[in-house]
């Protein structure tokens, strides 16, 4: 040893040698602690270690799927993808400090504030390791702003990812949904099911319902990162470092080709926007397929889809007339004299006596014991054609007081009427058909009048939109009850057909084709003819369309407010369903504009202005319709039909959607 | 003294030879092979990143310390040996002015700005301290100091301890303090008293916690359970674990840690180097290292025995024991032995005041080295 051999020089202490000679003991063991250490965390598990720190540097970075689109008929893209800055970061990086920072440099509104926030202590919650979805579709300017500063935001990264957006805006909306991101308990349900933390998913009409479909399946990318999540772009890094195979690509989303008719939903839309609030529905006689469906007013998606700030929230779910809920599908209304149709054929199904030539004569009431059920003309005396054309309440009366509640109830049910059509979007709620039982029940007793206010379509009757028209299809069909269709095929994300889905009948109605001809010839009469209740509204030159008016009484008729067009709760439901030409029908519709007043005022001409611009391309132009016929139309006056029986709100079975923003 | 009159040799043709032959060789090459594989270690800690340029300052400033390293030695130790007082109350100074015109960084106020150098008198002050206490053991055992005034004059070199501790830097604090304790272990001559002492300070430690700094309380709490702050300290911790225990036995190869490059731990050419090492060469060179490290405190131990004078003796007792405890506790800290606190590995770590503070002790040492041989 060093201290043995030195020579005494006796200028040193002879204790320093002792004492020197414990120091070397102690340092030889220090350091042969620190070498055992390294011993153990170099050899013992130094393989642990390798590849703990080669996990730190190669992150599985997962590729989102490109969501599949959503077609109309012909191909006209109504929701599709573009591509997005998302900002990311990595929450076991970034603490609180840093994200206030972020938050500043790119000068968050309260709202963003708030929700990158949430979702940043979502993430610490969760303990995730990999990048989580801070603020998704930025615009190009904040994704520079972080792209600049990344040296001093470790953690935080931008990425170019595919967004989904609506290029027609609010069209459809109800119908197609919009997306966003899931929340933390619907994260924990999906487990193991390619979600992850900051995943979008659909909400809404078609979006939900065929998300499975849409979704596609997420790829993963091997990348080699540094301790603040940049990659690191060396071809040589990468190979050493990265095993197995670099990328493993997504599988695009399926498209999903609806039945829609781009086009007639664009004209339904434009006519629809004369009024405060629609609900229209447009289907193809004989398949069920939906060419058109809209519910006014509406949201737009792209704004719901990750943009929804906390104003236009509350905006939109404070305005009365509910934004959100789809009219076509969501909302039941009372049907009012479109209803009478049905009750023409349960008498004209009565038995071998009924005639729809019989005359009855309207003295502008009907009596039931003390009480007078009114009329809204003194129409006289008239057939069951006339009695349809001029929507005659007296003669319905008559009708319901014969054949009673049960035959009613029993005809509207095999309408479809009281049960979803089976859609199976958006509540797709059943209405209601009131039956004796559920008179029994609820009033304890079936009464009469009871009969009569259905015969008319008040009372308790209540209808979607969507099964008016497929009713009323079948009536223009000859008998056939289709369940309404609006997804037509589902394509691959290159266009081939995968599935073709062909139209369902619901079921054969046990109706004589002679009995629908005389509805079909009243409701043709009642849009032809002078004096028909949609002669004035929904008379057109270009198609003949055959229709009935409905004037649906949401309370007891005082305060009906003045002025035309402006939205009252108090004012009457208007109605128009039908189906064009008259004489070989094409597509059936069904127009209502909620509180928009009398049928033939409100929901006729939108109804007329939607068939004119469908059958605007197929007229035939060199048979031109002579001039405007004698103006006089009579018909319905202002307020519509009334039966004493109040009615309430239609919108009553409305079931809000707003949970799901 | 066969040196001259001045402080300053002038060397003519035939006093180069006469130094060349009486200067100290092997200590040479032992802080040669040391400082060489720490500028080596910088190289591969900080290429290809935006602080590359530290490496171009390192071996500048291991140049200019070449030169203060020659220097003192050619100065014989026993003439300075006058101005350790004065020496020792500069650094005083110099921490004083921190207090007041400092520079702060990371919640600590440590630097002096000078002439656009940044100085850290608490490195110098490990040097002062160590000085004094040769002076103090020397005037003690040459008998020209009674044992009272000697132990009134060690308390008295001990001031700048709290002063450190104040700023705060704790770490530099603990390294002094450990270099007087084993100035003292040595020298005394009985040292039990020491050893009694150390342990009531033990004692006193719940008391010293109350005035630590937030962070500093982090930082032990944050040790004795490493998964408390998974994002800070012990995220550092955790990450030279990795880095260390990844490099196996042979190591990932010379500029090749992906832990260090990919800047998993935050300055780690100054806190963390040995990491850079232990995983670019494994076990293997990791122990060399250490092997390289332990050969040259033991030999200024050696040199120790070997002085003229007490006062040399303690310098090299001190100046081995300033390497050692900055050693092992920066690699202790590496390896998750210690917490993490700011003390650099001396010749390893970037980090100017370090390597002058270093460079001073060691032409001391090479100083006595050269003039054992005087009599």
């Amino acid at each position: 040893m060093l201290i043995r051999s030195a020579p005494g020089t006796q200028t040193v202490a002879p204790h320093l040698r002792r004492r020197v000679r414990w120091v070397v003991l102690f340092i030889v063991a220090a350091l042969a602690l620190l070498v055992a250490r390294l011993w153990q965390l170099q050899v013992v598990r130094g393989e642990e270690y390798h590849q703990r720190a080669l996990s730190n540097v190669v992150e599985e970075r997962r590729i989102p799927p490109v969501r599949g689109k959503i077609l109309d008929r012909e191909g006209v893209a109504l929701a599709e993808n573009r591509p997005a800055f998302n900002i990311y970061v990595k929450p076991h990086i970034v603490d609180g400090r840093q994200k206030n920072r972020l938050a500043d440099l790119l000068e968050l509104s309260a709202d963003e504030r708030a929700r990158a926030s949430a979702r940043l202590r979502t993430a610490w919650d969760r303990g995730e390791r990999g990048s989580v979805l801070l603020l998704e579709d930025q615009g190009r300017d904040r994704a520079s702003l972080v792209a600049q500063s990344r040296l001093e935001f470790p953690g935080v990264q931008v990425r170019d990812e595919p967004y989904r957006t609506y290029p027609k805006g609010t069209m459809a909306a109800h119908l197609l949904g919009y997306m966003n991101q899931l929340t933390g308990a619907e994260l924990e349900d999906k487990e193991g099911r390619d979600y992850v933390l900051g995943d979008m998913m659909g909400r809404h009409g078609l979006e939900k319902q065929w998300e499975s479909y849409l979704r596609g399946q997420s790829g993963m990318e091997q990348v080699v990162v540094d301790a603040s999540g940049r990659r690191v772009e060396d071809e040589a890094i990468e190979q050493t470092l990265i095993e197995g195979p670099k990328i493993e690509p997504p599988l695009p989303g399926r498209n999903v080709v609806l039945t829609l008719d781009y086009e007639l939903q664009a004209a339904a839309e434009e006519a629809a926007a004369q009024e405060a609030a629609a609900s229209i529905a447009v289907t193809e006689i004989d398949s069920g397929r939906i060419l058109a469906l809209v519910s006014q007013p509406s949201f737009d998606p792209n704004v719901m889809t990750g943009h929804l700030s906390r104003a236009d929230e509350r905006r939109l779910l404070a305005d009365p007339r509910r934004p959100f809920v789809d009219k076509t599908l969501a909302s039941h209304y009372p049907p009012a004299s479109t209803f009478k149709a049905f009750t023409a054929l349960a008498e004209l199904e009565r038995d071998e006596d009924a005639s729809p030539e019989e005359a009855i004569s309207c003295g502008g009431y009907h009596s039931l014991g003390s009480h007078r059920f009114h009329c809204m003309g003194n129409h006289g005396g008239l057939d069951m054609r006339e009695a349809l054309k001029r929507s005659c309440n007296v003669y319905f009366y008559q009708l319901g007081e014969r054949n009673g509640l049960g035959r009613l109830s029993d005809v509207a049910l095999s309408f479809g009427f009281g049960a979803p059509t089976g859609l199976g979007i958006n509540a797709d709620v059943k209405g209601r058909v009131p039956t004796p039982a559920y008179y029994r029940e609820r009033a304890g007793f079936v009464a009469p009048g009871h009969a009569l206010n259905v015969s008319i379509g008040q009372g308790d009757v209540a209808v979607t939109v969507i099964q008016m028209a497929m009713a009323y299809g079948a009536i223009a069909n000859g008998g056939k009850l289709y369940v309404p269709q609006v997804v037509g095929r589902l394509e691959s994300s290159s266009g081939e057909t995968i599935v073709e889905f062909e139209p369902r009948l619901r079921s054969e109605l046990d109706v004589s084709d002679r009995s629908l001809e005389v509805v079909r010839e009243g409701l043709a009469m009642a849009v032809a003819e002078p004096g028909g209740t949609g002669y004035r509204g929904a008379r057109s030159e270009i198609v003949e369309i055959a229709g009935k008016t409905g004037t649906a009484q949401v309370s007891s008729g005082r305060g009906q407010p003045e002025g035309e067009y402006e939205w009252h709760p108090d004012r009457n439901h208007s109605w128009f369903v039908g189906w064009a030409p008259a004489d070989e029908p094409e597509i059936a519709f069904s127009v209502l504009i909620p509180h928009g007043g009398g049928g033939s005022q409100a929901a006729a001409p939108v109804a007329r202005d939607i068939l004119e611009a469908y059958f605007a391309d197929r007229a035939d132009i060199s048979a031109h319709v002579d001039e405007q016929g004698g103006g006089e139309a009579e018909g319905e006056g202002h307020g519509g039909e009334t039966a004493r029986a109040a009615v309430r709100d239609g919108d009553e079975g409305a079931r809000r959607e707003g949970g799901e923003l | 003294m066969k040196l001259g009159d001045g402080l300053w040799m002038p060397m003519g043709v035939s006093r180069w030879h006469r130094f060349a032959r009486r200067f100290d060789w092997p200590l040479f090459f032992l802080i040669a092979l040391v400082a060489g594989l720490g500028l080596a270690n910088l190289y591969s800690a900080t290429h290809a990143t935006a602080h590359s340029g530290k490496f171009d300052s390192h071996a500048v400033r291991i140049a200019v310390g070449s030169l203060i390293f020659l220097g003192l030695t050619a100065v014989d130790y026993r003439k300075l040996q006058r101005f350790v007082w004065l020496g020792l109350l500069a650094v005083v100074g110099l921490i004083l002015a921190v207090a007041v015109v400092g520079h702060a960084s990371g919640g600590a106020t440590r630097w002096l700005d000078i002439g656009g150098m940044r100085l850290q008198p608490s490195e110098l002050a490990k040097l002062g301290v160590l000085a004094v206490l040769a002076h103090v053991v020397h005037g003690y055992r040459s008998g020209e100091v009674s044992p009272g005034a000697s132990v009134l004059l060690a308390s008295l070199a001990l001031v700048p301890i709290g002063l450190v501790a104040a700023q705060p830097d704790l770490g530099s604090a603990i390294v002094v303090g450990l270099i007087a304790t084993s100035i003292g272990v040595v020298a005394i001559p009985r040292v039990w008293p020491l050893f009694a002492a150390g342990g009531l300070g033990l004692t006193m430690l719940p008391v010293l916690w109350d005035y630590l700094q937030p962070y500093q309380k982090q930082r032990w709490l944050t040790f004795l359970d490493p998964s408390a702050d998974p994002t800070g300290a012990g995220w550092h911790t955790q990450q030279s674990i990795f880095a260390v225990g990844s490099g196996q036995m042979t190591g990932k190869g010379y500029l090749n840690a992906t832990q260090n490059q990919f800047s998993f731990l935050p300055e780690h050419w100054t806190d963390f180097p040995f990491s850079v090492w232990a995983e670019e060469w494994g076990f293997v060179g990791s122990a060399f290292l250490l092997a390289a490290f332990a050969a040259l405190i033991l030999y200024i131990l050696y040199l120790a025995l070997r002085a003229r004078d007490e006062f040399g003796s303690m310098i090299c007792v001190g100046v081995a024991a300033m390497l050692f405890w900055q050693l092992v506790i920066n690699i202790a800290m590496v390896l998750g032995l210690a917490p993490v606190v700011g003390v650099p590995i001396p010749l390893i770590s970037y980090g100017g005041s370090s390597l002058l503070a270093t460079v001073i002790g060691l032409g001391l040492v090479s100083s006595v080295a050269m003039r054992r041989h005087d009599y």
